[in-house]
């Protein structure tokens, strides 16, 4: 496969993000993907690696990444191809604009792989509030009138 | 199915979704179109006066270009949007989602278009995040579809 007759239209470029209890460094994740010898960009950075290619090459490489630690690692679209001058953090002199972000959303990786890792099944209505008589019947089977009253 | 997601280019939203097997509908793939297009009109983001002539269809002439603007990258997703999550008060606003009034006439159209929507507050800490991570994968598991 070549990239040479490819629309650059056509390709897509992921972020694939390690999240702060991730048992992969970086370079592993980098080498894990070098080494499934695919038609990629892949450009190694402080928060994973970022992969650049055609739509079916990059997602296959994105699951064989996520399978190196399902719960812990993040993937995500980007607009911009890797070392784009536009958004390269070596061309602009300051974090790019998408990292601060990524940054916030980072905080939270952790707590959400760990509720990925032990998933529940919860009711997506919000409770609501109980009316004042159904709580004063409540409190008077439970022997509380007396303490209500007062 | 594809799913609209607010703030669209959350990386929390966009990763679960796609973990579902559904289709997210991100902001990046807009923004891509506009700055991977060969016949750049105005660099960085090409961004040039028909967009807000497109964002007409969303907003009303007198609303400011900017929203206009806006409205023309967030308005296409709307449209082919089955099922969407609203996340509220995410604390980050970066980037083209930096337009309060945007954010609120996207979440407006997604709340009017009548389809299966999930609304959830931005988690702040480990029980409400695992709260609003099971909420997402019950919600995306009950759309089945995927």
């Amino acid at each position: 496969m070549s990239l040479k007759n490819e629309s650059k239209e056509d390709l897509d470029t992921k972020m694939i993000i390690l999240g702060p209890a991730s048992g992969v460094s970086s370079s592993e994740l980098v080498q894990k993907i070098h080494m499934l010898k695919l038609p990629l960009t892949i450009k190694s950075t402080c928060y994973g690696a970022m992969v650049h290619g055609e739509p079916d090459v990059v997602k296959k490489a994105v699951e064989e990444a996520r399978n190196m630690d399902e719960f812990n690692i993040f993937i995500k679209d980007r607009g911009f191809p890797p070392g784009d001058p536009r958004r390269c953090r070596g061309h602009r002199g300051a974090a790019r604009e998408g990292f601060h972000q990524l940054e916030k959303e980072f905080k939270l990786l952790g707590y959400v792989g760990e509720a990925l890792a032990n998933p529940k099944e919860v009711s997506l209505e919000e409770p609501q509030k109980i009316p004042v008589n159904e709580f004063h019947e409540i409190a008077k089977s439970m022997d509380l009138n007396d303490e209500i009253d007062e | 199915m594809k799913i609209a997601m607010f703030p669209p280019n959350s990386l929390i939203l966009e990763d679960l979704i796609e973990r579902s097997g559904h289709e997210p509908l991100s902001l990046q793939n807009q923004i891509k179109q506009k700055v991977i297009d060969p016949e750049i009109d105005s660099p960085p983001f090409n961004m040039t006066e028909e967009d807000p002539i497109k964002g007409l269809k969303y907003a009303a002439i007198e609303v400011p270009s900017g929203v206009r603007g806006r409205m023309s990258l967030f308005g296409p997703l709307i449209d082919v949007a089955e099922a969407a999550i609203i996340m509220d008060e995410s604390p980050f606003g970066f980037g083209c989602i930096g337009c309060a009034r945007s954010n609120e006439l996207s979440v407006f159209y997604l709340r009017k278009k009548g389809i299966p929507t999930l609304e959830l507050k931005y988690p702040t800490n480990q029980d409400e995040t695992r709260d609003v991570v099971n909420k997402i994968t019950t919600f995306l598991k009950q759309l089945g579809g995927a």
